[in-house]
């Protein structure tokens, strides 16, 4: 095994740090609290906080239908988006990091995004097939669960090519390009669906590469919601096949784990959210890369069964926030998440590439 | 989809060029492209076809009224054509000296193209340029497209199916080597006044003139369709686009003064919201005026934004939308249950109650390609005659809609 630059803090037994850990994750809930009213109280229409707290508790109706249509179906929505989007991406950019041993892995730089976005190309543009292009623009039950589906599948189909060929190249830069170039391809077989596809479905798969959190609404959130929940389920179960793979997959399966499952368990968690979120929400950059980072740093530990939660946690507030933001003040246009969320993980990004000097050189 | 008011001419030219760049106008351009289209056989309206070359000395001449962006002058035995950004009056000017065939260049005008007249042969990379041919019953003209997808005029789509056109693509797609190989007379794009210079380098050098069709920056529908008069100064039809184009204003200003003494200005809004965004027209959009001059009341009537279009959230439209009467151009959809299908929220805005939505797809042919952005940009009196049926049902005697038709 050659020698990872990215090598993880020691697992420390959670017995000594456990007090300060649970008040850390504690402090998180609190804050994903705040940043959801914070969302739903925000927005280019000016609400009074007080009647939006009435309105989320549920006490009585506002004196106008618009406030009321806004606060139930416009802003709730949204923020309820931003936090399943938020956990779902910052979790699989969590196991992703883990399983590939690289601090630069993530759905976008491994090109997870571009499998996701040839999955909804496949079902938006299908090379202006009548029966798929209704099932998209007629965006029922049906049509959504195809949409996610295929969008997993892509996800999967990328995540299953790059960790094939990582078995054979060891060497984690190469991976990165591996990945990179993955997506270039992805992208290239889009684009040429996209010349070929009548502007009408063109213009909707280039509206849904923005990324937007609104619009995701009823029974389209249920499944959202749902997949998302059984992501993290999965993630949750694979906390200590994930520890062990920290240390490497020789090491791991000396431990009796059984990599090979594990790996299997835990691609599929991580398609299913990036899959997911993605086929709703579109591209959102630089949350699965960026919170697992923020969340090491601030609680201080690498056990997954912490780490977990706290990614999911960290990763709803970051996209809560990042949604505040989107909506400038005093301006009635809203910012595309997708720019919020670059804007602010870059420079995360760019931190953890300078604060490791030392390590390129190994 | 996002909103209408821009047109197609822009969307088509600057599509695929503006593709990577993810700028919120370039949203509503799209969906103008490709709303751009075709549709049903119009009314006959053409005569016996026009004599293939006429006297090379100025036949007529036409006024420009309306338009802002351009202007012709007539000076011996030659025009001169200036290109002009409303936008940018400080921008310079394109100039383009028209000459009879075989005639010298007049002295002066540095920098300008001379295109020879009468034009033998068009390259129109938008639908709207197809439009301008068909009006002016030039349609043989036509020679290459940008897209065949996008063409409506019954005469065009005929020509294409005999293999009389052929398919040059746009923006950086654009087939230099097809139009070189070709050489048309001229060929005619959408985009800013002056940035062609560049972007058509190579075509310039292989002495192919290139016109910047700038009509979707005109803030009036009569002003955008008034820029057929370009293509008559090229083809010395300055009588006959008096004659038609005339008529369309004067049936337009009759139709206008209608609409105002209505009884009452019903609320109208207009797009398609796509998740967060909703595109509308701005203050100073041809469809504002639309609305203007149909008797209605838009929200946004004062509100301007230098794209034609304000990119507004969902939640900024919404509270008029739930009250409005009317509901118009719901991007490519022709039914409720469609409507719906994209986002249940809108079961809540009036006109949805109401049965009051209508879409401008009414002539959308087998392609997806919608004759509003093509015809219907050279008859703004046809349009403002469906606004004031839709939304004045008494003011005008009972009668088909041309471009509109009510979500089902």
């Amino acid at each position: 095994m050659t020698p990872a630059p990215f090598a993880p803090p020691a697992l420390e037994p959670a017995a000594h740090r456990g007090p300060r850990l649970g008040r850390g994750l504690v402090g998180l809930v609190a804050v994903v609290g705040l940043a959801f009213v914070l969302d739903v109280a925000l927005g280019p229409v000016r609400i009074p906080l007080p009647t939006v707290a009435r309105l989320l508790l549920g006490h009585g109706a506002a004196a106008d239908a618009a406030t009321d249509f806004i606060v139930h179906q416009i802003r709730l929505p949204k923020a309820l988006t931003a936090l399943v989007a938020g956990s779902g991406l910052a979790v699989s950019g969590l196991q992703m990091q883990t399983l590939f041993r690289n601090p630069l892995a993530g759905p976008s730089a491994l090109g997870l995004t571009a499998g996701a976005g040839l999955g909804v190309a496949l079902v938006m543009l299908a090379g202006g097939n009548v029966a798929s292009a209704l099932a998209v623009r007629q965006l029922g039950l049906a049509g959504s669960w195809t949409l996610v589906l295929a969008a997993t599948a892509g996800a999967a189909l990328v995540m299953a090519l790059v960790l094939a060929l990582a078995a054979r190249v060891r060497d984690n830069v190469v991976l990165l390009i591996v990945g990179l170039m993955v997506a270039s391809v992805t992208g290239a077989i889009v684009s040429l669906w996209q010349y070929f596809s009548a502007p009408e479905q063109i213009q909707e798969y280039l509206l849904w590469t923005f990324g937007a959190l609104g619009g995701v609404t009823g029974p389209h959130l249920a499944v959202l919601a749902t997949v998302v929940g059984a992501g993290i389920g999965l993630a949750l179960a694979s906390a200590k096949p994930l520890n062990a793979l920290l240390l490497g997959e020789n090491y791991a399966r000396s431990l009796g784990l059984p990599v090979r499952r594990s790996r299997t368990l835990i691609i599929l968690s991580t398609s299913l959210l990036a899959g997911s979120v993605t086929a709703f929400c579109g591209p959102i950059g630089f949350v699965g890369l960026a919170v697992p980072h923020l969340t090491r740093a601030l609680l201080g530990t690498a056990d997954h069964r912490i780490l977990l939660p706290g990614a999911c946690l960290l990763g709803a507030a970051l996209v809560l926030g990042c949604d505040c933001l989107a909506q400038l003040p005093g301006s009635q246009l809203t910012l595309p998440i997708n720019v919020v969320t670059s804007l602010l993980g870059a420079p995360v990004v760019l931190w953890v590439v300078l604060r490791r000097p030392r390590r390129s050189a190994a | 989809m996002p909103q209408l008011s821009l047109p197609p001419g822009r969307a088509g030219g600057a599509f695929f060029s503006f593709l990577p760049r993810p700028r919120g106008w370039v949203l509503g351009l799209l969906l103008a492209s490709h709303l751009a289209g075709a549709g049903q056989p119009r009314p006959a309206q053409r005569g016996a076809v026009a004599p293939p070359s006429r006297p090379a000395t100025i036949t007529g001449r036409t006024t420009v009224r309306y338009a802002k962006g351009f202007t012709i002058s007539y000076a011996g035995n030659y025009k001169v054509i200036t290109v002009q950004s409303p936008f940018e009056p400080k921008a310079p000017a394109v100039r383009y000296l028209l000459v009879p065939r075989g005639a010298a260049r007049p002295a002066g005008y540095p920098g300008a193209q001379v295109i020879e007249t009468p034009l033998r042969s068009l390259v129109g990379l938008s639908s709207m340029h197809v439009a301008l041919a068909d009006f002016l019953e030039a349609d043989d003209l036509v020679v290459g497209v940008g897209s065949f997808k996008y063409v409506s005029a019954a005469r065009v789509r005929q020509r294409i199916a005999a293999g009389q056109v052929y398919e040059v693509g746009q923006g950086k797609e654009l087939n230099n080597e097809l139009l070189v190989a070709h050489h048309p007379d001229l060929v005619m794009t959408t985009g800013w006044p002056g940035e062609g210079a560049d972007y058509f380098q190579t075509l310039r050098a292989a002495g192919i003139p290139v016109l910047i069709n700038s009509e979707w920056v005109e803030t009036t529908p009569l002003a955008r369709a008034e820029w057929v008069k370009v293509l008559a100064a090229l083809l010395n039809k300055e009588d006959l686009v008096n004659q038609k184009f005339d008529a369309v204003a004067r049936e337009y200003q009759r139709l206008a003064a209608l609409a105002q003494r209505a009884p009452r200005r019903p609320g109208v809004v207009v797009g398609l919201p796509f998740k967060d965004v909703w595109y509308v027209p701005d203050a100073d959009s041809y469809m504002a005026q639309f609305l203007r001059d149909a008797g209605a009341t838009y929200h946004w009537d004062h509100t301007k934004a230098p794209s034609g279009s304000l990119a507004l959230s969902f939640e900024a439209v919404a509270p008029v939308a739930l009250t409005a009467e009317y509901w118009l151009q719901t991007g490519s959809l022709t039914t409720k249950a469609a409507l719906l299908a994209q986002d249940a929220r809108y079961a809540a805005f009036a006109p949805v109650k109401a049965g009051r939505v209508f879409n401008n797809n009414r002539r959308t042919n087998a392609q997806g390609s919608n004759d509003y952005w093509e015809s219907g940009a050279m008859h703004p009196d046809l349009i403002l005659a469906d606004l004031l049926r839709i939304l004045h049902p008494k003011l005008l005697p009972t009668g088909p809609l041309s471009y509109y038709q009510a979500l089902r």
